[in-house]
């Protein structure tokens, strides 16, 4: 049988309460008492695009740091293509690609290639495969007139398609995308999402797991969504099924639906 | 494979460094006339207070200048030491690359060691710039001097001291910033380490103090190689003392590290700064 992309199982993520002034040097050995994600389990399939959705602090962050190993699970399993998260976290990044959607992760004083160049040496990429894979990219991407100018003087749309261009690569089988559209305008960001449908989802077989705020981006890109509500998963299935399965006329009516009903039950 | 395939990650990281300085050419050529002014400086105290007295006082018996700039170049391999490592993880913090660095196939103790080439690698360079105006305008003696050994007590100091650098780094990943022991550390060094005066000038409690910190291990070895004409032979004392503080420092400091490591990513304080 085929190992599923990602595999998550019974998934819980505390942390310590927040500190500040002098408790806040008891902050690292503190115990974990604030619920982040709450028995999270779901699978994707090699190649799926999926949307992680939900409102601000309902774990989506969360889960994709654990996902990406820059947090660690209270409990509960993870994999990514057969390795687990806490046991084979190598392995696990070697089979990663992720963009924290963030504009300020790379040196601003280095060219976009030197940028390339150098995170591809730690993705264990030989320098002839790395320039080769650069200059790849740069043409999928639309980066080439930009690849030896200074990152700073680089608008926002163009570092994102450079963090989109540096989590893929690697060659990576999973992708994980922070919010990627966040803050670009919405030219830029229907051209980055043209980018991810036509280049990388149609083309390259990638699997994809994004958080997004925006509506039509889930619709456009999402074979399947995962509602994240307060940490609790409320729903994961095709966006038109989520619409129908709660009688609303459109996906943003079908969310507040379905976080209503989850509210009144944990009550 | 896997220790040329390291080798490769550190060069980059040292390429990364060595870029980003370069697009600040003047820095380079304004570290070069800082170092004279230093060097002149200590010519000048040393020109006022020299006397025959002081000179019998001194160690090698030599000079109070050549004294003080081998104690002060040679103190700042300790500065950089302390500062590189945790200095790095702080900068990848504030300008948003952690993440992006700790997401790629390479590990975090591999990340700090790259990062810590290139300032080592400046202090060097400085090192050579501070003693190459102390020869050619300040008769800086060196005749005599044992290069060899001189560079061995370095090699030695340097992975004793980048121990104290992850211990320092490691307490920068639990709590951020502000690392008092550091500071009491390096401001402790200094008092008692024997930079600026001889050891036997302390009282006998502070002397034995003094003993206890590997940069008073370092100072004695390099004073005794560059102005003392001592044998490598002679200089395994200070040699096997910084050895001894090598082998327990470095895996003490990664196990700390690592475990340093292992609570952020449980508290999710990582990326906090």
């Amino acid at each position: 049988m085929r190992q599923s992309a990602i595999s998550v199982e019974s998934l819980e993520k505390f942390f310590p309460p927040a500190r500040a002034g002098w408790a806040a040097l008891a902050q690292p050995f503190a115990r974990p008492t604030v619920c982040a994600l709450s028995g999270i389990s779901f699978e994707i399939g090699h190649g799926e695009a999926i949307a992680l959705i939900g409102a601000n602090g309902a774990g989506k962050s969360t889960l994709l740091r654990i996902l990406t190993t820059l947090l660690l699970p209270t409990s509960g399993r993870a994999r990514i293509a057969g390795f687990d998260l806490v046991r084979e976290p190598a392995a696990v990044r070697r089979q990663l690609g992720f963009h924290t959607g963030s504009d300020a992760s790379f040196y601003a004083r280095m060219s976009a290639r030197e940028n390339l160049l150098f995170f591809g040496a730690l993705n264990n990429l030989s320098p002839a495969e790395c320039r080769r894979r650069v200059n790849e990219l740069a043409e999928l991407l639309r980066l080439e007139a930009w690849l030896d100018r200074q990152v700073r003087t680089l608008s926002t749309g163009l570092v994102h398609r450079l963090g989109l261009a540096r989590a893929l690569l690697h060659k990576p089988a999973v992708l994980l995308l922070d919010e990627p559209t966040r803050s670009l305008d919405p030219v830029a960001a229907a051209e980055f999402r043209r980018f991810l449908k036509a280049d990388i989802l149609l083309r390259g077989g990638t699997t994809l797991l994004f958080s997004s705020h925006s509506i039509s981006e889930v619709e456009q890109l999402a074979g399947r969504l995962l509602l994240l509500d307060a940490g609790r998963l409320i729903a994961f299935d095709a966006p038109a099924r989520v619409r129908e399965s709660t009688g609303a006329a459109s996906l943003e009516e079908a969310m507040e639906i379905l976080v209503r009903r989850a509210t009144e039950a944990a009550a | 494979m896997k220790l040329s395939a390291t080798l490769r990650k550190i060069a980059a990281l040292f390429a990364r460094d060595f870029t980003i300085a370069r697009s600040y050419r003047a820095a380079f050529v304004l570290e070069a006339f800082e170092a004279l002014f230093g060097v002149a400086s200590f010519y000048y105290l040393s020109r006022f207070v020299e006397s025959p007295e002081l000179s019998r006082a001194l160690p090698q018996q030599g000079t109070y200048f050549a004294f003080a700039l081998v104690g002060f170049a040679f103190f700042d391999y300790l500065n950089v030491a302390l500062n590189a490592f945790d200095q790095n993880l702080q900068e990848a913090r504030e300008n948003g690359t952690l993440e992006s660095l700790l997401v790629t196939q390479t590990s975090l103790p591999v990340i700090l060691t790259g990062s810590a080439l290139y300032p080592f690698a400046v202090l060097a360079l400085r090192t050579v710039v501070y003693l190459g105006w102390g020869i050619a305008w300040f008769g800086f003696p060196v005749r005599q001097a044992n290069w060899i050994g001189a560079a061995l007590v370095l090699a030695v100091s340097v992975l004793a001291f980048a121990g104290l650098g992850v211990l320092s780094a490691s307490y920068t990943l639990l709590f951020k910033r502000g690392n008092p022991a550091k500071w009491i550390f390096i401001g402790g060094s200094m008092l008692v380490s024997g930079v600026m005066y001889p050891l036997s000038v302390l009282p006998r409690g502070l002397q034995l103090l003094a003993r206890l910190l590997p940069v008073t291990y370092s100072l004695e070895g390099m004073r005794a190689a560059l102005l003392g004409h001592a044998t490598t032979i002679q200089l395994l004392p200070q040699l096997a003392a910084l050895a001894i503080f090598a082998v327990v420092l470095l895996p003490l400091s990664f196990v700390v590290f690592a475990w340093a490591l292992r609570r952020t990513k449980i508290t999710g304080t990582l990326t906090h700064f």
